[in-house]
């Protein structure tokens, strides 16, 4: 595909997502080389932001399949209409329709419901396929997806082959809720998405958040990295600080110090003992003490 | 052209040295990355991680590589090799120099190429790896030999040091959780009988992610009911959207098992790791069996519990006596009443080092013959078997498996079987 590293990293800037050199090249390798992308990283360090900003990038549409346990085939792919076929059978019986003329009929493309996979691959125009959370899926849809992410195509018995006109980009995102198989990592690029460094984030904030003080904006990067490096049960994503940064202007905060950082902390940490842990710290990790 | 791709092959035999494993189609991958994105340092170094690193503990083994083979001209590097490390830390925004979590990513990664890559580098400082000489033979016809040494040592000086500071372009690689995966990668990957305190205080950190796939792992079974009994009413609700056509059936979901498990541990010194960190797994998978009952021993059967985290045992045992599995096995003879039942797993950890005591193997194929089964798992190097005072292989003609559990990697993967 045409496109240039600068074309990408001028598209991320324009969608204000702020990235890195790695993030830039995997994008535009996953585009030029046609490959899917495994992204990797710990939850709310922008993963699925990634495919979001790519069909932005691209002017296409984004197609989202959720992974959860238990997902398969049905609902991934594709499923026959059946309330559908029932009714235009029993209107054909009426009408005296011979089955010949009915199945013809009753598996058509129109009685087909397209679940996200097919309908990546039916796409008039190529479209971004985020397949979320992988991790969560079973192995055997994983080894289903195997298939298809090598082919790009799919067999319907009763209609044939469908295959896709223009491959379209995949991406998948994973939280390492189990090892995704060796075959499934080979066939794809591999990306780790990391939680953003202090001025990454301070940037990420700025853009944003824009009410936020600057200086401000620099201290709550700085606050929020420090309390990622505790070891928390949940460190706080990109997302939660964005949130606490926001409450920090809705509260008024003018200062960093220990007191403001208390009252806002429940944006930030989710869990009480993480949050009991902080608190407990939170005049040595508070940028101002009085 | 041809060069430059005869240096990428012996760039990706060096990787697979290293231990990635890395097969034909990504290192095709990896050449039309190349291409892709051209050839200037940073871009190429991020493409080829792309194609080639799948799992990102192995990313410090790859900058590494990288840096050997590909280095940078020498003005992009910093004035000084011994001032980098301050530039790195500034230069990146990720904090104070001297902060922890990089250090330790480096020092971990070190550590595991030291047992991987480097024996020859560190064997022998003088000479390099046999990837890097093979290579260095290509280059001597360019002429670029002593450059290509002065970089090895270069290197090598900082490792020594302990300094080891990513290089200015790989600055942004270990991040916060980037550090966390490729420590935890690396415990799960040391093998107990090298452990230490300190690495047992971070197996331990280790621990909560493991419980937690072995418990989806063990649900999961529970829920893939396609088989078994019919469920009713959710067989007929999903039939009348359909006309009351039967199309799909839908089946209740399983029982848990009723497994009932009985854990022995042998918590004397040289296995005492490989012991309690199976039995902290365990403890935390609890509500997956029917009932789990913990023991401990060294001469003799203790009870073991946690609490916060601290292996309790009941009564106390002398943590220096001499093992005596023979009387253990005596002792859990005697206590077989509502302990081992036909629907039972006993699973033993310890390496079988009996002090030339006797074994008693006749006891433990009377424990098989009354449970279900009986698995072994033996934290000791295959190759040590049988050797000096081991009485494994005679407990191995009458347990119903005996597996190697060296580390945390394969001690989850026998759990998991025996789950």
């Amino acid at each position: 595909m045409d496109v240039t590293r600068e074309q990408i990293s001028d598209g991320l800037k324009r969608a204000k997502y702020v990235t890195n050199e790695r993030v830039e090249t995997a994008i535009f390798l996953a585009l030029a080389l046609e490959k899917p992308l495994l992204i990797e990283g710990p939850a709310g360090a922008g993963k699925t932001e990634v495919a979001k900003v790519l069909a932005e990038i691209l002017h296409t549409e984004l197609i989202r399949l959720q992974c959860y346990e238990g997902l398969d085939e049905a609902r991934a792919l594709y499923e026959w209409n059946y309330q559908k076929q029932l009714l235009r059978m029993q209107a054909g019986e009426q009408e005296g329709l011979r089955w010949e003329e009915l199945s013809e009929h009753i598996f058509s493309r129109d009685y087909l419901l397209e679940r996200p996979l097919l309908r990546a691959i039916t796409a008039p125009s190529r479209a971004v396929l985020l397949i979320d959370e992988i991790d969560k899926a079973d192995e055997e849809f994983e080894a289903f997806l195997l298939e298809l992410l090598s082919d790009f195509q799919v067999s319907v018995p009763e209609l044939g082959t469908l295959k896709a006109h223009e491959r379209p980009v995949v991406i998948l995102t994973s939280n390492r809720a189990r090892e995704l198989s060796e075959a499934l990592r080979r066939r794809c690029l591999h990306l780790f998405i990391d939680f953003p460094g202090i001025e990454q984030e301070r940037k990420i904030i700025e853009l944003k958040v824009p009410e936020l003080d600057a200086k401000l904006a620099a201290e709550a990067a700085r606050f929020v990295s420090a309390i990622r490096k505790l070891g928390l049960r949940k460190p706080p994503s990109i997302a939660e600080t964005l949130d606490w940064a926001r409450a920090l202007v809705r509260l008024g905060v003018r200062e960093l110090d220990t007191d403001a950082v208390r009252t806002a902390l429940s944006v930030l940490l989710k869990h009480e003992d993480d949050r009991a842990r902080v608190e407990s710290k939170a005049s040595a990790l508070a940028p101002r003490t009085r | 052209m041809a060069r430059l791709r005869d240096q990428l092959v012996g760039f990706i035999a060096a990787l697979r040295a290293a231990g990635l494993r890395i097969s034909v189609a990504e290192s095709i991958d990896a050449m039309n990355a190349v291409a892709a994105v051209g050839l200037a340092r940073a871009p190429m170094h991020e493409a080829l991680a792309a194609a080639l690193v799948k799992d990102e503990a192995d990313r410090a083994i790859f900058d590494e590589s990288f840096d050997r083979f590909f280095a940078a001209p020498r003005a992009s590097r910093g004035e000084h090799p011994d001032h980098r490390g301050e530039q790195v830390s500034a230069a990146s925004g990720r904090g104070r120099p001297g902060e922890e979590p990089p250090v330790r990513a480096a020092a971990l990664a070190s550590r595991r190429d030291e047992k991987s890559l480097a024996p020859p580098l560190q064997a022998k400082p003088a000479k390099k790896s046999t990837a890097a000489r093979s290579h260095g033979a290509e280059k001597e016809k360019n002429g670029e030999e002593g450059r290509d040494a002065w970089r090895l040592s270069d290197r090598m000086r900082d490792r020594q040091e302990h300094r080891e500071q990513p290089s200015p372009e790989e600055s942004t690689a270990p991040g916060i959780d980037a550090t966390r995966v490729a420590r935890i990668r690396a415990i799960e990957r040391t093998a107990f009988d090298e452990f230490s305190d300190l690495d047992y205080d971070e197996a331990r950190d280790a621990l909560a992610p493991l419980i937690r796939r072995f418990r989806i792992r063990l649900g999961r079974r529970l829920r893939l009911a396609r088989t078994g009994r019919i469920d009713f009413r959710r067989t007929i609700r999903a039939a009348l959207q359909r006309g009351g056509t039967l199309i799909d059936v839908n089946f209740r979901a399983r029982r848990p098992r009723h497994v009932d498990l009985v854990i022995l541990a042998d918590i004397s010194g040289s296995v005492r790791y490989a012991a309690q960190l199976m039995l902290e797994l365990m403890a935390g998978t609890r509500g997956c069996f029917r009932r789990v009952s913990s023991f401990v021993y060294i001469d003799h059967l203790a009870e073991a519990d946690f609490e916060d985290g601290h292996l309790v045992m009941t009564p106390a045992l002398d943590l220096h006596a001499r093992s005596d599995f023979g009387r253990v096995l005596g002792e859990l003879w005697q206590r077989r009443t509502g302990l081992l039942r036909r629907g039972t797993i006993v699973v033993i950890m310890g390496d079988g080092r009996n002090n030339r005591l006797p074994a008693r193997a006749d006891l433990v194929r009377e424990i098989a013959r009354a449970c279900r089964a009986v698995v072994w798992l033996n934290p000791e190097d295959p190759a040590r078997w049988g050797t000096g005072d081991s009485a494994i292989k005679q407990y191995a003609r009458e347990v119903n498996a005996l597996v190697p559990s060296r580390n945390l990697r394969e001690l989850q993967a026998a759990l998991a079987a025996i789950a």
